[in-house]
């Protein structure tokens, strides 16, 4: 799996396309285009760093109809709008959708090269944690249901005594459990287990 | 008889006079030659004439005129020669109606006193107008009786008591017996048949003399054609004093029903086939009213099986409603034969197995079987048929009521043009009333200058067939003006295609009119404000299209410059890219040319608006376009709409420019209705939505470029009406977008985000 990043590009106008697609191969990326929203949708989500560059003006689904799309499709894929009338209601409600950059056209082409940097650099970020976050679960399933418990309470703030006792065994066999599962979940310390588990559990949980 | 005195000795004219006036009859005194000296109160009461009109000849004018000429004759004659009179003749009574009289000279008195020696001649007239009509009834009655006995199919005959000679024998005896009047009248049995059977006659007469009551005999009798068998119902004919007189006899000639016994046979197979298969229930009861037989069809209309029902009461079959008196009314008829309801389709409540209640239409039958009667009835189920009656009944109330209160004026004419019913509202209107208006009545309301062509119009249509409107000047009685008014009607036609009746409307439009000079004003000032925004909407949304191009060259050269810097530029990448940034420069300055000439834009007033008020001035604008191409116009406009912020006029744009669109693109179906619906709603994000569907020619495949400026599908059209109305809705903050309708035409969409707080 190459992990080159691609630009989608969505925009009726032929020129438009053809001339982003040239302005972005001289920075060596890699652009897919299309000319309406329904084209775009119907492609299978990359499985690579991406980022999509959209007209708000498009025939059928507009530019803020997709990202409400993606958005019910669970897709997070950062989107940089370019629009050829500077409306700012309409940027305003995309950017707090969500958006990465709302440009109007003609834009300077450092500024779309940044966004596009900015928006492929979250995206890699959050493949990167959607990744790790996979793999500290695999190695939380790889626990004993005793050991997840024992790591659970732990992270909660209870001492192996307070656990010994509320799980009804004897402190020894606590610690043995606790550094069991360090090993297992590859935890170099009692902080690093519970960044992991906070990472595992989401933030909505950590919140509370 | 006459009952004359002539001669009576003291009579004086004042006696007379008296004499008469005391009379109970109607009397009067008549002079030799004819005409009347008096006549008494009785006279002048009953034909309400005074004296002076009934006296001397003049009084011969209350006699009937078929009765006047045999009169005057017998009068004359009677008067002059002093002879006995008697006559019967009409005459007039006060109310015009003739009553028969018996005219007759009751006494004749000499005159002694003067030079006037003339016989004085008292005449009663007694009504009798009672007896001749009796009279005429027991003649009609004896012709009737007469014609009954004669054309009856049974031998008739009356004989004498006493020497047993026939007084009396019917067409049928004498044909039986090939014998004429002549031969029968006077003569004896012995006369007319053997010996033997005439002593057999003979001795039954007897009997019945004896017994003074009717009996019935089984006699053979030897007619020409050989022997008969016949059932011989003889009475006895009593006089006024209860005595025998005569022997009366009815013959029924059974000699045929015995050979027919075996065909009749065969008819009762078949009848009962018929009553097995009829649809219709067949119950027969008894005199007890006890059902004999139900045939299979009483399970389908009743719910019981025939066998659940023989051997129980009839009742069984009515709601408990109706029993007592259906069992009131069997007996009295058993008793007297009299029938209180008719037997031929009477309509009654019958009462299923499941205790439900249905209409029924029953049509009994009676017959003697056995010495006994039994009573059958046909029951019809007629359930549905009430129900649709009911219906119908309810429809047509319905309608009418509708044509009543319908707030329209509403007239309907025959297949010649004459109006044949208009609404209480034409009436109210015209002030005409509902016999004025028939006809070609109406026109009494039109103004004089219309009614020519008005008439002209409408005669064509009835003629063709053709749907007819037109304006005219009806005359308005509330305040006695003229006002303006459109009548339209279309032809109702049968399956054939024919015109059957024309049914109408009236619709006063003056008001209307009136502000169509106003409107028509307001419809310039928008369009020249409308002009205004236009071009400067026109602009932006040609600065917007620049955009494109230019960002296709910016992007071009961008890159080109960059990997310049790279020194990694290709020939043949920059040629491609500079021939690029050319293609679009010029793009770019095509669009740019038409800049040139368009004013500033006028700033947008955005004030909070509901985008359904809009909507409806709009309609009101465009209302001129929708009646002359005949587009139906459907709102579907939803109550509660938030809100939004837009300038008022130029919203009216967006709709207006849509709405014209949409009638336009119907302009050429002729074979579907031209149908507009102004749709609004709230959608999905929230946003208010407005829709304008067409039942038009629909998208074309060049469907994309709609928005494009300078793109036109008309033949007419400057191809910025979609695009300027795009950029006026997107300047909201909204889209505009254009889709197929089904099964025809397209919706044109646009969104406005709400801005906050909504309509009552």
């Amino acid at each position: 799996m190459t992990d080159a990043p691609v630009v989608f590009v969505v925009d009726d106008d032929p020129s438009v396309r053809s001339s982003l697609r040239f302005l972005l191969s001289t920075v060596g990326l890699q652009v897919e285009s299309f000319d309406s929203a329904d084209a775009f949708l119907r492609k299978k989500p990359a499985g690579v760093p991406s980022c999509l560059v959209l007209d708000v003006r498009l025939p059928g689904l507009s530019g803020i109809d997709i990202q409400r799309e993606l958005a019910a499709r669970n897709i997070p894929i950062p989107i940089i709008f370019l629009t050829g009338h500077g409306d700012i209601p309409m940027s305003v409600r995309a950017m707090k959708a969500g958006a990465v950059e709302f440009l109007t056209k003609p834009f300077r082409d450092q500024d779309l090269l940044d966004a596009i940097r900015i928006a492929l650099e979250r995206d890699r970020a959050r493949r990167e944690q959607a990744r790790e976050v996979t793999d500290l679960e695999r190695r939380f399933d790889s626990l004993t249901s005793r050991e997840q418990q024992v790591i659970s309470m732990l992270v909660s703030g209870m001492l192996n005594k307070q656990i010994a006792a509320q799980l009804g065994t004897a402190e020894s066999t606590v610690k043995v459990q606790r550094s069991r599962a360090m090993e297992k979940m590859h935890a170099e310390s009692l902080v690093d287990l519970v960044r992991m588990i906070e990472k595992i559990k989401g933030p909505s949980e950590k919140a509370s | 008889m006459t009952n004359e005195t002539q001669g009576a000795q003291t009579a004086d004219p004042l006696d007379l006079r008296n004499l008469i006036e005391t009379m109970p009859t109607l009397a009067l005194c008549a002079l030799p030659d004819g005409s009347v000296e008096f006549v008494n109160r009785g006279w002048q009461e009953y034909t309400g004439c005074s004296l002076q009109q009934l006296s001397g000849w003049i009084w011969q004018t209350t006699i009937h005129p078929d009765d006047v000429a045999k009169f005057i004759d017998e009068w004359t004659v009677a008067l002059a020669g002093g002879k006995p009179f008697q006559t019967e003749a009409r005459i007039r009574r006060a109310d015009r109606q003739y009553h028969w009289f018996l005219i007759r000279k009751a006494l004749a008195v000499p005159r002694n006193q003067g030079s006037d020696s003339s016989w004085r001649t008292l005449i009663t007239c007694e009504d009798i107008n009672d007896r001749k009509e009796a009279q005429a009834k027991l003649q009609q009655s004896e012709a009737q009786l007469r014609a009954f006995l004669e054309n009856s199919p049974n031998l008739i005959f009356l004989k004498d008591r006493l020497q047993g000679r026939y007084l009396y024998a019917n067409k049928e005896f004498k044909r039986a017996l090939r014998i004429t009047e002549e031969q029968v009248e006077g003569k004896k049995d012995e006369e007319l048949f053997s010996a033997q059977q005439a002593a057999v006659f003979q001795a039954n007469d007897r009997l019945v003399i004896e017994a003074g009551v009717p009996m019935e005999f089984e006699e053979a009798a030897l007619q020409p054609d050989g022997e008969h068998t016949s059932i011989v119902q003889k009475f006895p004919l009593l006089n006024a004093e209860g005595e025998i007189y005569a022997i009366g006899g009815i013959v029924t000639d059974i000699t045929g029903r015995k050979q027919e016994e075996s065909a009749r046979r065969y008819s009762d197979e078949r009848h009962r086939l018929v009553v097995e298969t009829a649809p219709d229930a067949v119950v027969s009861v008894d005199e007890s009213g006890v059902i004999q037989l139900a045939n299979p069809a009483t399970t389908r209309v009743f719910g019981y099986e025939p066998a659940e029902l023989i051997g129980k009461p009839l009742t069984m079959l009515m709601p408990e409603f109706i029993r007592k008196v259906h069992e009131a009314g069997f007996s009295r008829y058993l008793a007297t034969g009299q029938r209180h309801i008719n037997w031929q389709g009477t309509e009654l409540t019958g009462l299923r197995k499941n205790g439900q209640e249905f209409p029924v239409e029953v049509s009994f039958g009676e017959l003697i079987k056995d010495g006994h009667r039994i009573f059958t009835g046909f029951i019809r189920d007629i359930s549905e048929r009430k129900l649709a009656e009911d219906k119908l009944r309810a429809s047509e109330r319905s309608l009418r009521e509708l044509t009543e209160t319908i707030p329209q004026m509403l007239w309907s004419a025959g297949t010649d043009g004459a109006i044949d019913y208009c609404n209480q509202r034409v009436l109210d209107y015209t002030g005409l009333s509902a016999e004025q208006v028939r006809g070609a009545g109406w026109m009494k309301s039109v103004h004089q200058d219309d009614i020519e062509k008005m008439t002209q119009v409408w005669t064509a249509s009835v003629s063709t067939g053709e749907p007819f409107q037109y304006e005219f000047r009806c005359r308005r009685t509330a305040d006695n003006a003229y006002r303006w008014c459109v009548s339209s009607a279309l032809p109702l036609r049968d399956q054939d295609g024919r015109v059957i009746k024309w049914f109408g409307t009236v619709v006063d439009l003056h008001d209307r009119k009136e502000a169509q000079q106003a409107l028509q004003m307001t419809q310039a000032e928008l369009a020249r404000v409308s002009r205004l925004t236009t071009m400067g909407e026109l602009a932006a949304s040609i600065a917007h299209e620049v955009n494109q191009p230019l960002t296709a060259v910016t992007n071009n050269s961008n890159a080109c410059l960059r990997l310049l810097a790279a020194g990694n530029l290709q020939p043949e990448v920059l040629r491609r890219a500079l021939e690029e940034i050319v293609a679009d420069g010029n793009r770019a300055s095509a669009v740019v040319a038409r800049i040139r000439g368009f004013i500033k834009k006028k700033p947008a007033e955005k004030n909070r608006l509901n985008i359904n008020d809009v909507i409806q001035e709009v309609l009101a604008l465009a209302d001129r376009e929708i009646y002359e191409n005949r587009v139906r116009l459907e709102r579907q406009l939803t109550r509660a709409l938030p809100l939004v912020s837009a300038d008022r006029v130029q919203m009216q744009q967006v709709l207006l420019n849509l709405i014209l669109n949409g009638i336009e693109a119907m302009a050429a179906v002729t074979n579907r209705p031209r149908s507009l619906c102004m749709q609004s709603r709230i959608d999905d994000s929230g946003d208010v939505l407005v829709a304008v569907r067409d039942s038009g020619t629909g998208l074309s495949p060049e469907a994309h470029r709609l928005f494009t400026p300078f793109f036109t599908t008309k033949t007419n059209g400057m191809g910025m009406g979609l695009s300027i109305s795009r950029s006026l809705v997107e300047s909201h903050g909204g889209r505009l977008w254009a889709e197929p309708n089904s099964p025809h035409g397209a919706v044109f969409c646009f969104t406005l985000p709400e801005s906050g707080g909504s309509v009552s």
